[in-house]
This record gives C-alpha cells, sequence and structure tokens, in this order.
C-alpha cells in the first residue's frame, strides 16, 4: 500500500456515524431511522434481504443520493455529502455493486478517473507504474492495463474496482458485494485485502449476502430489515439468529427448511433402527 | 499480500506490464501489422473506412471527369474543406458525448448574418465582428447547456428547435434585402479565397508532424524505460513518422503545382491539433471520453458532468460559428442561403465517417478532417459532373447513411470481441 499522506485517525475512534437517517422515493421509504457507526480499524458488515436498503444506505454515504432528512457526522463535524466527488475528497471510497466503471476506457483511464495525474499534460507513464504497483500488491492478474474494461471478466472487473476506491487513500472504504461475482481464490485475495485495509486504521463497510464471508472478516454484523435497524451482532451470533433477525422472524422459510430436512433424517435413522 | 504460488513467477528482468505470460506482445512490425489486422476484424475499424472511400472517390471521379486529381481542383477542394471541417470539429466533441447538434448549420448561418451586418453595414472593426459572432456561438451551446443539464431537454430536440430559432434569427437580422456582399479587397475575405502558404513554409511544416511523432515518441520510450516498462520499438516509430513525412511531402508538393496550400486549411489542421491533444492529453478530454462511456460512472468518480456537456455544446456552437463566418469569407457574401441545405448533414456525417461513434465513448479530432475530406470529395467531383443538386443530396444522403451503417455494425462487433 502506499505510504497515507492524510492524517488517519486513531483506532477505535470514530469516523462515521449515521443518525436517523431517511430515504424517501416519492411514497416508499427506503430507509427509515437508520443509525450506524463505523469506527477507524473495524469492519461493519450490513446485512439484509433484498429491498432491505442496504444499497440505498450505501448510495447515500456515497453522495449518489441524498437523504430525505437525518444527520451524517464524519470525523465528529456534520457533513453534507451532496455529490460523489464531495464524498470522496472527504475519503470516503466506494466500489458500487455494478461496479461504475467506463468499458471504452482503459485500465489505467479507469483507475484515475477524475483524479488523473497532472491535468493539463497527463502523465501516462506515472499512471501505467502506479497503476501496475497498485494491482501487484493486490495480486490481481490482470494481463495488460491497456486494454479497454470491455474485454476483462468480471473478476477482473471487480479488481479493478477495488483498486481504485484506494487509489485516493480513503478513510473508509465501503464495498457493496464485493465477492459475488468472484471466484474461490480472488474471495479470499479481496478478504484479505480487507483485513489488510483495517490493518491500516480504515473504516470498512462490506455488504454481503454470504454469511460466511461476512463473519470471517466483520468485527460487527448490522442487520437491516425493511429499511430499518433490526439489530447489531458479533461475528459468534449463530447463523440461526442472523436468518431470524434479516427476515424478522424466528418461524421463517430457512428455518422451515432446517426443520424439515432434520425431521427427514430422524425419519431415515428412526426407520433403521 | 503474498503472491499466490500458483502464479508463473515472471522473470526478475520483465518489464512490469510483460509480466504476465498469456499477454501476447506485438513488438516487431510484422506482429504490429497482424495486431492492427486483428483490429479491424474484430470491429474497430479506426481510418479504413476513410482509406477505402477516398481510394474508390479519386477512381471514380477522375475516370468521369480528369479535372478532379488536377492540383488546382484539390487547392479548391480544401478550401471547401475548411469550412465545413470546422464545424464537424464541434461535432465530434458532442458526438463524444453521445449527444448530437443538429442546429450547426444555422448557427453557422447565423455568424455568417453577424459578420455581415455587424462588420458591412453597421461599420464595426472586423475583430470584433467576428468576437462578436464567436460570442454568440457560446451563448447559444451555453443555452442548450443549460437545457440538457437543469431541464433535461433531450439535446436531439433542444438543437433541432434551435435550427429553426436561429435560421429565423439569421432571417431577421438579414433583413429584406437578405444577402450582404462582403467587400473583395478585406482580409477576411481573401483569408477565405486566396491566402496560400508561400511553398517553402509548407514544405517545411510537412516535416513537423513527422519530428514531433519521432521526438515524442523518444521522450515516452525514455520515459517508459526508466520507470521499468516496456517501450515500443524503436523501428516501428521511424518506419511510421517516415511515411508519414513522405505522404505530407508528397502532397504538399502536388498542391504547390497548382495555387499552394490555403492558409484557411492551415487553420483547421491547427484547430484539430489543439483539439486532438486537449481530448487525448488532458483531464478535460479523458472526462470526456468517460461521460461519453459510461455517465453515472463517470458522475461517481467525482467528474463535473453537468460542466462536461456544457463545455461540449459551447464549444460545439462556437466551432459553428467560426466555421460559418469563414464560410462567408469563402462566399464572399453573408446570405438568407447561408448555412442551409447540405451544411448540418456534412458536418455530422464527416464526424462519424472519420471514426466518431454516433453511440458516444469514440472518435478523435482527426475524424472531422478525413471525414470532411471525403465528403468534400464527393460533392466536388458530384459538382464537376455537372448533376444537379437534387441528385448531389441524394448521394450525400446515402453516403450518411452508409457510414452510420457500417459505424452500427463495427460497433456490434466490437462488442462481440469484447472491445470497448
Amino acid at each position: 500500500m502506499t505510504t497515507t499522506t492524510k492524517a488517519m485517525p486513531a483506532k477505535g475512534e470514530t469516523i462515521l456515524r449515521l443518525s436517523q437517517i431517511c430515504k424517501n422515493f416519492g411514497a416508499v421509504s427506503a430507509l427509515t431511522d437508520i443509525d450506524l457507526e463505523v469506527k477507524a480499524g473495524e469492519v461493519v458488515a450490513l446485512v439484509g434481504d433484498n429491498g432491505a436498503g442496504k444499497s440505498t444506505l450505501i448510495k447515500v454515504l456515497a453522495g449518489v443520493h441524498q437523504p430525505s432528512s437525518g444527520t451524517i457526522d464524519f470525523m465528529g463535524r456534520p457533513a453534507s455529502l451532496d455529490s460523489p466527488g464531495k464524498a470522496l475528497e472527504l475519503g470516503i471510497a466506494t466500489v458500487f455493486q455494478d461496479l461504475a466503471l467506463c468499458e471504452n476506457l482503459d485500465v489505467v483511464a479507469n483507475l484515475f478517473l477524475g483524479h488523473e495525474m497532472s491535468p493539463w499534460a497527463l502523465d501516462e507513464v506515472a499512471m501505467e507504474v502506479r497503476a501496475w504497483t497498485l494491482l501487484r500488491e493486490l495480486a490481481a492478474r490482470i494481463p495488460s492495463v491497456r486494454q479497454p474494461i470491455a474485454s476483462l471478466s468480471g473478476g477482473q472487473r471487480q479488481t479493478v474496482a477495488i483498486a481504485r476506491s484506494l487509489l485516493l487513500d480513503p478513510k473508509i472504504i465501503m464495498l457493496d458485494e464485493p465477492t459475488a461475482a468472484l471466484g474461490v481464490a480472488q474471495t479470499a485475495e479481496v478478504l484479505n485485502l480487507i483485513e489488510r485495509v483495517r490493518d491500516r486504521g480504515l473504516g470498512v463497510i462490506i455488504i454481503s449476502h454470504n454469511m460466511e464471508d461476512v463473519r470471517a472478516v466483520a468485527d460487527r454484523i448490522v442487520v437491516l430489515r425493511l429499511g430499518r435497524n433490526n439489530g447489531v451482532f458479533t461475528p459468534d451470533a449463530s447463523n440461526q439468529e442472523l436468518v431470524a433477525a434479516i427476515t424478522g422472524a424466528t418461524e421463517n422459510s430457512v428455518s422451515r427448511r432446517m426443520e424439515r430436512k432434520s425431521v427427514h433424517a430422524q425419519e431415515q435413522t428412526g426407520s433403521l433402527t | 499480500m503474498s503472491k499466490p504460488a500458483n502464479l508463473t513467477p515472471a522473470p526478475a528482468e520483465a518489464p512490469l506490464d510483460r509480466s504476465d505470460v498469456r499477454m501476447r506482445h506485438d513488438d516487431s512490425i510484422g506482429a504490429m501489422l497482424r495486431a492492427s489486422l486483428d483490429k479491424v476484424r474484430s470491429g474497430d475499424l479506426g481510418m479504413l473506412p476513410v482509406v477505402v472511400g477516398l481510394i474508390v472517390i479519386s477512381v471514380v471521379f477522375s475516370l468521369l471527369n480528369p479535372v478532379f486529381l488536377l492540383p488546382n481542383n484539390l487547392v479548391n477542394l480544401l478550401f471547401d474543406c475548411a469550412t465545413v471541417g470546422i464545424i464537424s470539429l464541434g461535432i465530434v466533441c458532442v458526438l463524444l458525448l453521445g449527444e448530437i447538434d443538429l442546429s450547426v448549420g444555422s448557427m453557422s448561418g447565423l455568424a455568417s448574418a453577424m459578420v455581415g451586418v455587424l462588420w458591412v453595414n453597421l461599420g464595426l472593426a472586423l475583430p470584433l465582428a467576428i468576437f462578436a459572432g464567436l460570442a454568440a456561438g457560446a451563448c447559444v451551446g451555453a443555452l442548450y447547456g443549460v437545457l440538457y443539464n437543469r431541464l433535461g431537454m433531450p439535446s436531439f430536440v433542444a438543437t433541432l428547435a434551435g435550427l429553426l430559432a436561429l435560421l429565423g434569427l439569421q432571417l431577421y437580422i438579414l433583413g429584406p434585402t437578405g444577402s450582404i456582399n462582403l467587400p473583395f479587397a478585406s482580409v477576411l475575405v481573401r483569408f477565405g479565397q486566396i491566402y496560400v502558404m508561400p511553398a517553402w513554409l509548407s514544405h517545411l511544416l510537412a516535416l513537423v508532424p513527422g519530428a514531433v511523432m519521432v521526438l515524442r515518441g523518444l521522450r515516452t520510450r525514455a520515459g517508459r524505460q526508466a520507470a521499468g516498462l516496456s517501450a515500443p520499438p524503436l523501428s516501428a516509430l521511424i518506419l511510421k513518422a517516415g511515411l508519414l513525412t513522405l505522404g505530407l511531402e508528397f502532397a504538399v508538393f502536388y498542391l504547390n503545382q497548382g495555387r499552394g496550400v490555403p492558409w484557411m486549411f492551415g487553420l483547421l489542421i491547427a484547430l484539430v491539433v489543439v483539439l486532438d491533444y486537449a481530448l487525448t492529453r488532458t483531464q478535460w478530454g479523458r472526462s470526456m471520453f468517460a461521460v461519453g462511456g459510461n455517465r453515472e460512472a463517470a458522475r461517481r468518480a467525482g467528474i463535473n458532468v453537468r460542466r462536461i456537456y456544457m463545455s461540449a455544446f459551447m464549444l460545439c456552437s462556437t466551432l459553428a460559428a467560426l466555421g460559418g463566418m469563414l464560410s462567408a469569407a469563402r462566399l464572399a457574401s453573408s446570405s438568407q442561403q447561408a448555412g442551409t441545405g447540405d451544411v448540418n448533414l456534412n458536418a455530422i456525417a464527416a464526424a462519424v465517417i472519420g471514426g466518431t461513434s454516433l453511440f458516444g465513448g469514440r472518435g478523435s479530432a482527426y475524424s472531422a478532417l478525413l471525414g470532411i475530406i471525403v465528403i468534400q470529395a464527393i460533392s466536388n467531383g458530384l459538382t464537376l459532373l455537372n448533376l444537379s443538386s437534387s441528385l448531389r443530396y441524394m448521394i450525400t444522403g446515402a453516403v450518411l447513411a452508409i457510414a452510420v451503417i457500417v459505424d452500427s455494425l463495427a460497433r456490434r462487433s466490437r462488442v462481440s470481441h469484447g472491445r470497448a
């Protein structure tokens, strides 16, 4: 990783605090009274079913959507995230689910998009060297940084998107489903990467549907349900507890399925004896 | 992060960008030719349509009328190219964003009328009149930008409305006479009709692109090698620069058999070079391509998308105004007919034929230059054959249709070959 130039917050210090965040799309309230806190050197996992509001929350923090009400404190000061540029400037980097890459540009251009070196006479050599170093550090397997994004596979694009978020030395990085498109080895690499980013003292917010991944890296698991907070768990919480919080009931399709399985198994063992 | 064991370790001395064993690297001249052939096959046509078009056009028209290839006819051709070429340069900017400006013809007509009225009728100094025309262009572009950014009006509709409104304004300021003659002895008209470069200067200028190519190539090579990156082979660089210089010197020599290289064409080339630099080597240019490729991604990368749209619309209208004033100089008059007819379509067709995609995110400043040469060659050849304008319109329309078809087919092929 690069040496950080900006002053990093001390470990354990609260970087980001959301309180009472609401977001309405017309008559639909996508987020209602969301509270969230992220400390330096901490991985917070955001879990919830489809439509729970995870991606909306990420977009609010990235400056893509503006909250309808509520306050956001960044480094102890109230912040208004009214544009993606503002969020980046503050030090909130985001890897979006759709990656938000320009397919017609090459890897270097995408990594440095909006933050090119020497704007009046682009320094392609320096940018290419930086791109290679960054991708090397992520153990990325990208054959050439001069090919357009259109020719890369899903996993390679994911790596480019993550590399881009780290380019600006952010204080918080948010990853929306970072491992969904990745193979086994690359998933492990991304999880390693998340841990390394955390050890550098950054705050990490990760959205994932994969409970195994979440438990592997998260320090806290925040559950959203239908746009509301629905509990905070530690990674040693049982799967059942998590699923119950996510679906909103102890009696749910997952538990019913488990029950059916166990009954079935008992019947089988019973018939054997 | 420790390197996974199964990744083939790169040889220690391999440059940074040559460590992946899966890449084929085209380092020799033969391999470079093969790579460009692959590119064309996958739908990245580059300048191929222009070259093929120009060869077909020259053969056909010179068979039909040998005057076509005479030096003086080609000099006239270049005079004509400059006016619409400059308009087309602006079109490249809006097309890069995936937008369009249909009012460039009317804008050029309005600017030519403004020069006539302000300079000849009202007796304003020529530079002031020209400045007023350019400012009017910038204002119209800014208006399109506001309509697009703030009111969400599609550029297609906004500029279609502009086409009519600007034409009306042009007719209004020209008044009942409808036409103003510009004085023949003036600098403007002489620039548009007579001024050519001295032979020695044109030969000297023809050396510049090759020299710049070699110097820049050498500097890039040195920079890349110092940074531990691979560098393209020297032989290919010298070969390219040599061929370019030979071609340009021959063209200049041939034109100098006639009147010589028009200064107005020199202006077009200068503008093309400046815009090319801006598009490929500055942050603004990178943002243009990004917004044209994926607007939302560009926005999330922190690019001020609205400003980019605004700059493109303003640049397009301003260049259209400049082109209009030069065409007034070319014709030595500001008339009601200026900017009507096929000016719009020629400007758009030139950009597309030259390789700028209608779908945004692909193109270059040079496409305007190359495309306009093709378009003007067709129009010039048809004029030499004494064909009526009805036929000329039909043929130009067909050429535009073919250019767009080639563009969309090439795009489909690029998608299936994993190129952008």
